[in-house]
């Protein structure tokens, strides 16, 4: 049965996913059965999505199955333990820059392949992405800027967590609106990528969890 | 979406006239030259043979050039528009804020960027935050309105049309605007949504019987808010107009005009109304009332261009393209829900003796060869970061390309690349005319002065026919 309900998120069946999973928690199916489930589909959506045949209207109906799916699971989980991470994210839209749908998109992704991920928000200035950094001691930090103006930001974001002593062992990505390896250069970033898929296989390498 | 600080009331520029005695006289700005030196610089001869002439004919050849280009024709040499944006403020040392308060500031700021690259056409800041604020629009932010006085304006998206709201749009999409989508924009409409269905307007007498609502304070308050943003949106016009003016006398071309804004029908149903994530749960769960909703956007938004054109005489509309673009939406999405509907406006607006200034957004290499479909000549293309090079190939003969200049490159390249860049350009992609040298976005907030001026430099030194 989760077999169908990997099949019918994973072929975009919004109608038939949600009503699924409540079927099958209600005959009995573990809450972490269904959200393995869950997580096998978007593997196969991920998958479509890198191979050209998934798109942005894609990955945001499987975020919306998801979510309604989440919720039917959601207070069934507590008596179910804790799901193990592969490693933990810190992300935010650097100071100066609102822009939050790439952003919430990578997030997304991000969360769905098995990351702990910290979404510190928008016009996140440098000395938060610093003192959380400090805080969280995280794998990645991933930076998204829309604006031109944010390559700056990025920049002083960079070199603050240098002069912060925190910038050793961590990775960091890049990604947004005109960002390139241009940009990634210019802030002192370790890589950029160009779309949510691009931040996954960017952290997996980077943990270890491919 | 929330807005940190918010003016209370909106100051109203003022429209001083030619020359300007007003307070923007008293700000000191540096001295160009001295401040952003280059003792690497050699004028190109172009330039000197440029400052030979007298300005009226300099501005004349100037106009002449991008006319040319525009066409898809070669003129003289590759023309440069510089889209500065608040690079002009920064040049000059003030804030955003005090430009956008101070319109003989403004004027100067841009005459002065003007004299320092001597571009064929410049624009600074293209619009003004006074309408929003007298509105209190929830969907942009500017310097001094929901940003501090040096932030960058921005669109803040948000799904202001629900789901459910389609059938009421479809219905009848202006009195969906006016009492239900206007509300939710603007806080100072929010009376808006008391009225009456406005279907009834047409019931004359009749429809007296239900004016009542009309006589609440918040109405008052809203009428007045309008007349504000009116007075707003007519100075900064007037500024515009005076600006394009004294470029003219100072030798340059006045910047292209296509203030007037349309969109692809599908981003007309996604930036304002619908929002990113809602427009494309749309394209999955309810094609169909999104592609009536773009049939509406459609015939209001050629209707509008049309009364523009014959009111103002318009004779260009600027298009920003958005999620049709590479990585949004598939071929085959983009087959049924954005080009069709692009490609009937951009002849509606042809066949109407209205050139399209199309801004392609994001990376089109995809989908170029679409373009090829839109009669040759009629439109400008502003491409972002799509393979230039590429462009030139497929759409050279279609349309004239504007662009060339990633700002990254202008950002963080050495002089070498810029001008090494700008070269290959100007070779390939200026190869039998048609182009208009200009960045990948009409914003160069931070860039370094010199290597902005060694890019438009190179294309002269490069870029003559």
């Amino acid at each position: 049965m989760t077999v169908e309900l990997v099949e019918a998120i994973a072929d975009m069946r919004d109608d038939e996913a949600v009503p699924l999973a409540e079927r099958l928690l209600e005959e009995g199916t573990s809450p972490l059965d269904v959200l393995g489930a869950c997580r096998e589909a978007m593997g196969i959506v991920g998958q479509r999505f890198e191979e050209g045949e998934y798109f942005v209207p894609e990955l945001i109906l499987a975020g919306e199955m998801l979510r309604e799916i989440s919720e039917l699971v959601k207070p069934l989980m507590e008596a179910a333990g804790d799901v193990t991470k592969h490693g933990r994210i810190v992300l935010g839209t650097v100071a100066g820059d609102i822009h939050d749908i790439g952003k919430d998109i990578v997030f997304f992704m991000l969360d769905v392949n098995g990351f702990e991920v910290h979404d510190l928000g928008v016009d996140v200035p440098v000395t938060t992405f610093v003192d959380k950094v400090r805080e969280l001691q995280p794998q990645v930090l991933a930076l998204s800027g829309f604006l031109t103006l944010s390559y700056d930001a990025m920049k002083e974001t960079v070199s603050a967590l240098a002069d912060a002593g925190v910038r050793d062992g961590l990775k960091i990505m890049i990604g947004g609106g005109t960002v390139d390896e241009q940009v990634q250069a210019y802030a002192g970033a370790d890589a950029f990528g160009s779309d949510a898929m691009a931040a996954v296989t960017l952290a997996k390498q980077w943990v270890g969890a491919a | 979406m929330t807005s940190t600080e918010r003016s209370p009331t909106a100051p109203v520029p003022a429209t001083g006239t030619a020359g300007g005695h007003g307070p923007g006289a008293a700000v000191r700005l540096p001295d160009y030259e001295e401040v952003f030196a280059d003792p690497e610089r050699v004028v190109p001869d172009a330039l000197v043979a440029d400052a030979a002439q007298p300005l009226p004919e300099r501005s004349g050849a100037r106009a002449e050039r991008l006319r040319t280009a525009s066409e898809l024709g070669q003129p003289d040499r590759v023309p440069v528009f510089i889209g500065a944006g608040y690079l002009v403020t920064e040049m000059g040392g003030v804030t955003r804020r005090q430009a956008y308060d101070d319109p003989d500031l403004a004027l100067r700021l841009l005459l002065r960027a003007a004299d320092y690259y001597q571009p064929d056409a410049i624009s600074g800041p293209w619009h003004h935050p006074g309408p929003s604020e007298a509105l209190g629009d929830r969907s942009t932010r500017w310097p001094g309105y929901g940003l501090g006085p040096d932030g960058s304006f921005q669109y803040a998206e948000a799904e202001f049309m629900k789901a459910d709201d389609y059938d009421d749009f479809l219905e009848d999409p202006t009195d969906w605007a006016l009492r239900t989508y206007l509300p939710r924009v603007f806080e100072k409409l929010e009376p808006l949504a008391t009225l009456p269905h406005f279907g009834m307007a047409s019931f004359g007498y009749y429809n007296l019987f239900h004016l009542a609502p009309m006589a609440s304070p918040g109405m008052l308050e809203a009428a007045i808010a309008l007349g504000e943003a009116g007075r707003a949106q007519k100075a900064f016009t007037e500024n515009a107009v005076r600006a394009s003016q004294e470029l003219v006398a100072h030798g340059f071309s006045a910047p292209p005009r296509y203030n007037f804004i349309v969109e692809a029908p599908f981003d007309y149903m996604s930036d304002t109304l619908r929002g990113m994530k809602g427009i494309f749960l749309d394209l999955r769960q309810r094609p169909d009332k999104l592609l009536a909703a773009q049939q509406k956007a459609l015939r209001i938004q050629l209707r509008a261009a049309r009364d523009y054109r014959d009111r103002l005489g318009g004779a260009a509309v600027f298009i920003p393209l958005h999620r049709g673009s590479d990585g949004f939406m598939s071929l085959k999405q983009f087959d049924g829900f954005y080009w069709p509907q692009f490609e009937e406006l951009m002849l509606g607006l042809i066949d109407s003796g209205i050139t399209p200034w199309v801004f392609y957004e994001g990376v089109w290499d995809q989908r170029l060869e679409y373009l090829t479909r839109l009669p040759a000549g009629k439109s400008v293309g502003l491409f972002q970061n799509s393979d230039i090079f590429r462009v030139k190939e497929i759409v050279g003969d279609t349309m004239c390309i504007m662009g060339g200049m990633p700002v990254s490159l202008l950002r963080s390249g050495s002089r070498e690349q810029i001008r090494e860049h700008t070269h290959e350009v100007c070779e390939r992609v200026g190869r039998g005319g048609g182009l208009i040298m200009s960045t990948s976005v009409r914003e160069l907030e931070s860039c370094d002065p010199v290597r902005v001026r060694a890019w438009t430099d190179a294309t002269r030194e490069f870029g003559v026919y």
